[in-house]
């Protein structure tokens, strides 16, 4: 991960609070096979946590009357895993910005999450499952190409 | 009646039973099976049956089990309480159905609907005397759904007994009567006593009956729905009452296989015809991508 600032298109640039990243507190994430269609605080430690049970096989769970079966994903070695929330452009401490610049801050850390699928464990072939390779791939396809 | 086991935990099912009575093994039997919760929005559905030798009927009937139905509560648990007394030739066994397993099978990918999970049940649970040695010959049905084609089914799992399918059989024989009574005491008792799996402060426990034509049932849930989650699993999702309130009050939520069904019944707008030159000028990633389902970040 980049901990220094990221140059987007033009003048407009997002800064990540590198602090922010060493800071963060662990987080507990959860992705599910399906879509929630708003962004907003929810009851997880109430309604959701719970009812997680642990079989021979993985996880069990239901959500909105359906069955879900879960397992805990690592991030792959070498990386970490942080939810970035941009914070706002009030004093909230700092130097001033520019006003076209944006902040991130880290307000999780983690180091797996559990991945959730209807009915069925997720399986080797799940998409999220493959995307977290590309980053080995990635190094090697962008390391230096030794001159000969 | 001992729930502990179901209390534990009630996310799918709890099958308990009576000590099977020596002389259920070697005389001929009857068996009646009932079922309790079967319309409520709130709380399990339970399955019973009960047996006793054919030569002991009498001394059944002599109990006056009658239709759960027309029994208050207290003379319903009186009975139960007389039927354990009569332990020496009446057997019993149950499977509660946790209102959790109700909503995840009827909302599965396959849906399996409630008349397949109740006739399910039901041979189970005869299956269930038969493995423990009881020498049924006779079987009695209080139908659900269709009494032949019920009764059909029955008889090809079973081709060794004599089944009878009918409608209001809880009235009619008193294997069934005494089914019915274990069913309702079983389903109170699970009601009355029941855990919530979430983690809830400020509950009420004033839902009424449970059936989503009470008026009490239909405030408790308008009440309890969590934007985010719904209800508790102590309702049954897969009810048209409560799929009414999460589709007024809740969140939306899009499933994989809900997502099919809508692209399939929406035809392409027309208009989408004429811009697919401009589609095409950007291009897709790359297979590896596609397969991973990455692509690169342009919004933020």
């Amino acid at each position: 991960m980049d901990h220094g600032e990221e140059a987007a298109s033009g003048s407009e640039r997002i800064h990540v609070r590198s602090g922010s990243l060493r800071a963060a507190p662990p987080a507990t994430l959860h992705l599910l096979p399906c879509e929630v269609l708003a962004s907003r605080p929810a009851p997880v430690q109430r309604f959701f946590t719970p009812a997680v049970r642990r079989a021979a096989d993985g996880l069990q769970v239901s959500f909105r009357g359906r069955r879900l079966r879960g397992e805990e994903v690592p991030v792959p070695p070498g990386l970490a895993g942080c939810v970035l929330t941009e914070e706002g452009q009030g004093p909230a401490g700092g130097p001033p910005r520019r006003d076209l610049d944006r902040l991130l801050g880290a307000t999780g850390s983690f180091r797996h999450f559990t991945l959730w699928s209807l009915e069925m464990l997720p399986g080797p072939d799940a998409k999220v499952l493959r995307a977290l390779a590309w980053p080995s791939l990635a190094a090697a396809i962008h390391a230096q190409v030794p001159e000969d | 009646m001992d729930l502990s086991e179901l209390e534990r935990d009630n996310t799918g099912r709890c099958r308990l039973g009576s000590p099977v009575p020596a002389v259920c093994c070697k005389e001929p039997c009857a068996l009646g099976v009932d079922e309790a919760g079967r319309g409520p929005v709130l709380g399990p559905m339970v399955y019973a049956i009960c047996y006793c030798p054919l030569s002991r009927l009498a001394d059944l009937e002599a109990l006056k089990v009658a239709d759960s139905k027309t029994l208050s509560e207290n003379e319903r648990q009186r009975l139960f309480a007389e039927m354990e007394k009569d332990g020496d030739y009446v057997g019993w066994a149950l499977d509660v159905l946790s209102p959790n397993l109700i909503s995840t099978s009827m909302l599965g990918r396959v849906k399996y609907n409630l008349n397949s999970l109740s006739h399910d049940t039901a041979s189970g649970l005869i299956q269930f005397a038969l493995d423990q040695g009881v020498n049924v010959t006779q079987v009695f049905v209080d139908t659900v759904g269709m009494p032949e084609t019920y009764q059909a089914r029955l008889q090809k799992h079973f081709p060794g007994m004599e089944v009878t399918v009918k409608a209001k059989a809880d009235s009619l024989y008193p294997v069934v009567s005494a089914a019915s009574i274990c069913a309702k005491v079983a389903r109170d008792q699970a009601v009355k006593n029941w855990q919530f799996v979430e983690n809830l402060e400020d509950l009420d426990s004033d839902y009424g009956s449970g059936y989503p034509n009470d008026p009490k049932t239909k405030a408790w849930l308008r009440k309890h729905v969590e934007p985010v989650f719904g209800f508790p699993q102590f309702v049954r999702f897969s009810w048209s009452t409560a799929q009414a309130i999460l589709e007024k009050e809740a969140e939306g939520v899009i499933w994989e296989d809900s997502a099919a069904e809508e692209a399939q019944e929406q035809p392409r707008k027309i208009t989408s015809y004429f811009n697919q030159g401009l589609q095409t000028s950007s291009r897709l990633p790359h297979p590896y991508f596609q397969e991973c389902g990455l692509e690169a970040a342009t919004s933020l």
